[in-house]
């Protein structure tokens, strides 16, 4: 079944702006605050650019090493997201 | 012997296997490694429309229910479709095929080829299996080190295809005069591209069991008696090498079908979607700047029946208003019955007119607030403002992504 958690809230996000290898991701999160959750990203499994309306919104797949989250950033309202997460233990398979 | 094109190879097949499966194991790390598919909707029948290896590996085939593929894997994971990553994929795919050679030609969303003819002195004498190295590399630093790309190279588009095929997933081969003859004794018939169950029964008939008689059937008896179409020398062509499929589609026709969410009779249920359908048709003639003559509707009952009914119009049309005023003439003729599937397409294209004034006040302004409500919508996002009588069929409705062509994916990023 599908194992992601709707979350929808926003959230308190360190960036990191890289400009040594700015080709593969120039900014990217890497410490978010969820409720009383502090969660260090390990990596970055995608991100891809879309739109709501004209807004720009890019979207962040990261991961934590063990579960995965879904983070979008407003580029106009400059928010960030929860938008959902997938808890690595409920995928079992 | 076989007449076997001796040419260099130059044509590159690149397929993204399990794209989009694979595009979600890229996004979620818990899920790489693991027996998982998406689908368009998640439903209690919905289907498979991509299963990633270690799913395929299990058995669990693209267009299984999801109820088959959890009876094989109590676990199986399965992931609504998220079009914006698929798009990103895609387009980073492109831009990496287009630093090789300016003659690339996307077949579908995942899936494309690189002409390299006419480039061999900016290769620098570099083989095509070097640049295919160097292309999968790109693939994993540029798009994501999950993804993982076949590769094929031929003499033709066929042929390319097929290498690609070869040895999945990650493959990398190349099938040329050299090799052509062990490739074809390695396959079944209907392990060629294009060569289904009816084909390959049709063949059959006419003893041809294997690739190889395949390739050793005449030409004559392909064209005359097994395909009886030029579309046999075509394959005798093809399965030698010789390039005969190099060619622009027109645009013939512009519709959209769906498979009805709750097969139903009601008129309260079908009109509203029937309008969707009108206004998505509509917005896919806008886009491609064309306009229709002609209107069909089509309509496959609970009983596996089917109706359609089509009609030339003496004037174009493309705004949503008068396909939809068209096709439900139309639709209203229909047979009664539960509904199973229904579609709308138009016909006899034309170059759209818009920029031509009108000599009619009416028709003028029928233009202006299509114009209007477009770019509303382009702003502010698609179906921000829409026909009233759409309004339940948006909610039924799910925007799909599509798999044949690549024509409307902006259109479908604006939608989704």
């Amino acid at each position: 079944m599908d194992p992601t958690i709707p979350i929808n809230e926003i959230v308190d996000v360190v960036p990191i702006f890289r400009g040594r290898n700015p080709d593969l991701a120039l900014c990217m999160p890497w410490k978010m605050v969820y409720g009383i959750h502090e969660v260090e990203f390990k990596t970055l499994g995608m991100r891809h650019p879309t739109a709501k309306g004209k807004r720009m919104i890019h979207i962040f797949d990261m991961s934590d090493g063990i579960n995965d989250y879904r983070l979008e950033f407003d580029a106009e309202r400059l928010i960030w997201k929860l938008i959902s997460m997938v808890e690595g233990h409920s995928v079992r398979n | 012997m076989y007449g076997i094109n001796t040419d260099k190879a130059l044509i590159m097949h690149i397929d993204l296997n399990s794209a989009f499966a694979t595009a979600e194991q890229q996004a979620h790390p818990s899920l790489r490694g693991k027996a998982m598919g998406v689908t368009n909707r998640i439903s209690k029948e919905c289907c498979v429309i991509a299963a990633s290896y270690e799913a395929k590996a299990l058995g669990i085939k693209v267009g299984m229910r999801r109820t088959e593929a959890m009876a094989i894997c109590p676990d199986f994971v399965l992931l609504e479709t998220d079009p914006p990553k698929y798009n990103d994929v895609y387009r980073k795919l492109i831009k990496i095929m287009k630093t090789y050679s300016p003659k690339i030609k996307m077949k579908s969303i995942d899936e494309g080829i690189i002409d390299f003819h006419g480039m061999e002195p900016l290769l620098n004498g570099r083989t095509l299996e070097d640049i295919g190295y160097e292309i999968k590399q790109r693939v994993k630093e540029e798009i994501g080190d999950w993804m993982k790309i076949n590769i094929g190279i031929g003499t033709n588009r066929f042929l390319a295809k097929e290498a690609a095929g070869w040895h999945k997933p990650d493959g990398l081969d190349k099938i040329d005069h050299t090799n052509i003859l062990k490739y074809y004794k390695e396959r079944k018939l209907t392990d060629l591209s294009g060569i289904a169950e009816r084909y390959g029964a049709r063949l059959n008939a006419y003893g041809i069991m294997t690739a190889m008689d395949f390739l050793k059937a005449p030409e004559y008896m392909l064209k005359k008696q097994v395909f009886k179409s030029i579309n046999g020398t075509y394959w005798y062509q093809r399965l030698r090498g010789f390039e005969i499929d190099d060619y622009e589609t027109s645009l013939g026709m512009v519709g959209r079908q769906w498979v009805v969410k709750d097969p139903s009779d009601k008129d309260d249920y079908l009109l509203p979607c029937l309008s969707f359908l009108c206004e998505t048709t509509g917005m896919k003639l806008r886009f491609r700047e064309v306009e229709a003559r002609g209107v069909a509707v089509w309509v496959t009952y609970q009983n596996g029946e089917y109706w359609h009914q089509r009609r030339m119009h003496k004037s174009t049309f493309y705004t949503n208003q008068e396909i939809y005023r068209r096709a439900l003439e139309l639709f209203n003729n229909r047979p009664h019955g539960i509904v199973r599937t229904m579609g709308i397409y138009t016909y006899m294209l034309t170059p759209s007119q818009v920029s031509q004034l009108s000599m009619f006040d009416d028709v003028t302004k029928v233009r202006n607030i299509t114009k209007a409500v477009d770019e509303i919508n382009d702003f502010y996002g698609t179906f921000t403002v829409y026909s009233g009588t759409s309004i339940d069929g948006k909610k039924i409705i799910k925007q799909k992504i599509p798999f044949g062509g690549t024509e409307y994916f902006d259109l479908l990023l604006k939608t989704s």
